[in-house]
């Protein structure tokens, strides 16, 4: 005979009529007896009766705007194919470089501070990966308050995002959080003439400005009220320039 | 010889993504009980897709498709946590296992077939799963609306057979009591009122 606490334990399974036919006798004898334990019985086919009658309405939950072309582009094989090309030889191409220069900065980390190429191949990567599969792709102006706020809310950030500028053809897409070695940044997103541009801010960190060029792209480092700031993009220098120019004067 | 196998391999990963993707409403739907927040549900759900292609290799055909999507979901969760955890946010401790049943007045129970009549089943049963602690919500989701089996979510969860158990029965007791123990059944909720969709 089976006592209480026994029988609690393997409730759930005999309400799911998941026991062996042994054990299920005897906790029907047991619970046939006594009337605490049918009380639990109650409330556990009871809940589990409840969800299953509303699992189909649980599970179609609206998906928000953009999450499947977003879940697709992530999960794609297929990717035009001058892109897949270009794909096909950069990517590989980057994580290499990355892990050469990661392993690197590992190796001499304790003699030198993180060389300025180390860092600005990861943020390229980061550059990268992150336009792939998370550019909002609605040509529209993104509103800098409410990423912000965002940034804030949810990451404990609090950082100013220059808004979209006329003068300098640059719109803002977006911000997200990104990783690098030193920990997560944010990363905010822009297109400038039709081109990706990517700024990172690394909180709480110093270092000599530099100007680098890697992968395929260009990186301009420099430090201001005790954050390092990094641009990274594929736009010629001048309009690098600009940019930089731009997201200096508002940063003041 | 090499560009043979890179086509198999890109081939494998297409169907792979197709098959996958299917369950892109269940999982986004798993992941807002998880999360309770849209915008981290997306970033899960975003996550889990980028892993899913990473590991795609690892994947073994013929095993279960929808376990291992939901495998790699509640890893990438349980490592953001660990993230927060370590940022010194407080998530659920393990305090929580041990809470089972609120002091409350007589049981009085009103019955499945009642409750799933009421109006506002739906919300309800919202506000009931999201105000459970997060591992037997978990726990119970996993079982009583996704259906795995036990072994199933002991890996998911990375727990024991046994915990899984337990937390299923805390779950399911606190669950029903939340949405039994109504004052009066019929009488209008207001703070639920326009949380029905």
């Amino acid at each position: 005979m089976r006592d209480c606490r026994g029988t609690l334990e393997q409730l759930p399974a005999y309400v799911d009529e998941a026991l062996p036919p042994e054990s299920r006798a005897d906790v029907a004898r047991h619970l046939s007896l006594c009337p605490g334990c049918r009380r639990e019985e109650v409330a556990q086919r009871g809940a589990s009766t409840i969800l299953r009658q509303r699992a189909a309405t649980l599970k179609a939950e609206h998906l928000p705007p953009g999450l499947r072309t977003r879940c697709q582009a992530a999960m794609s094989a297929k990717q035009p194919p001058s892109a897949r090309r270009w794909l096909a030889v950069l990517v590989p191409a980057v994580l290499a470089a990355v892990l050469i220069v990661a392993t690197a900065a590992a190796l001499f980390r304790v003699a030198t501070e993180r060389s300025n190429t180390v860092l600005a191949a990861e943020l390229t990567a980061d550059h990268i990966k992150c336009f792939r599969l998370f550019a909002s792709g609605k040509g529209k102006s993104a509103d800098p308050a409410a990423l912000e706020s965002m940034l804030r809310v949810r990451y404990g950030w609090d950082v100013h995002v220059p808004p979209s500028s006329g003068a300098e053809a640059l719109r803002l897409d977006g911000a997200r959080r990104c990783s690098y070695a030193g920990g997560p940044m944010p990363h905010v997103m822009y297109q400038a003439h039709g081109q990706n541009v990517s700024l990172f801010i690394l909180e709480g960190v110093t270092r000599p400005g530099a100007d680098v060029t890697t992968l395929g792209h260009r990186a301009r480092i420099w430090t201001r009220g005790g954050n390092t700031y990094v641009l990274v993009s594929s736009v010629a220098a001048g309009t690098l320039s600009d940019v930089v120019g731009y997201v200096q004067r508002e940063a003041q | 010889m090499l560009r043979r196998r890179v086509a198999a391999d890109a081939a494998r990963r297409e169907a792979l993504a197709n098959d996958v993707l299917a369950f892109l409403e269940p999982l986004y739907s798993t992941a807002l009980r998880l999360t309770r927040q849209p915008a981290d549900a997306e970033d899960l759900v975003q996550d889990t897709y980028v892993k899913a292609l990473r590991f795609a290799d690892k994947f073994e055909p013929g095993t279960n498709l929808r376990a291992w999507l939901y495998t790699i979901l509640h890893n990438t969760w349980r490592n953001r946590q660990r993230d927060v955890a370590r940022a010194g946010v407080n998530v659920d401790s393990d305090v929580v296992e041990q809470e089972g049943t609120r002091p409350e007045g007589p049981l009085m129970f009103d019955t499945p077939e009642r409750i799933l009549l009421r109006a506002s089943i739906d919300a309800d049963l919202q506000a009931a799963l999201d105000a459970l602690p997060e591992v037997f919500r978990q726990a119970v989701w996993l079982r009583d609306v996704e259906e795995f089996t036990y072994a199933e979510i002991a890996e998911m969860l990375a727990i024991p057979p046994g915990t899984v158990m337990s937390r299923i029965a805390r779950g399911r007791k606190l669950l029903f009591e939340r949405l039994s123990h109504v004052e009066d059944a019929e009488a209008p909720r207001p703070e639920l009122a326009g949380r029905r969709r």
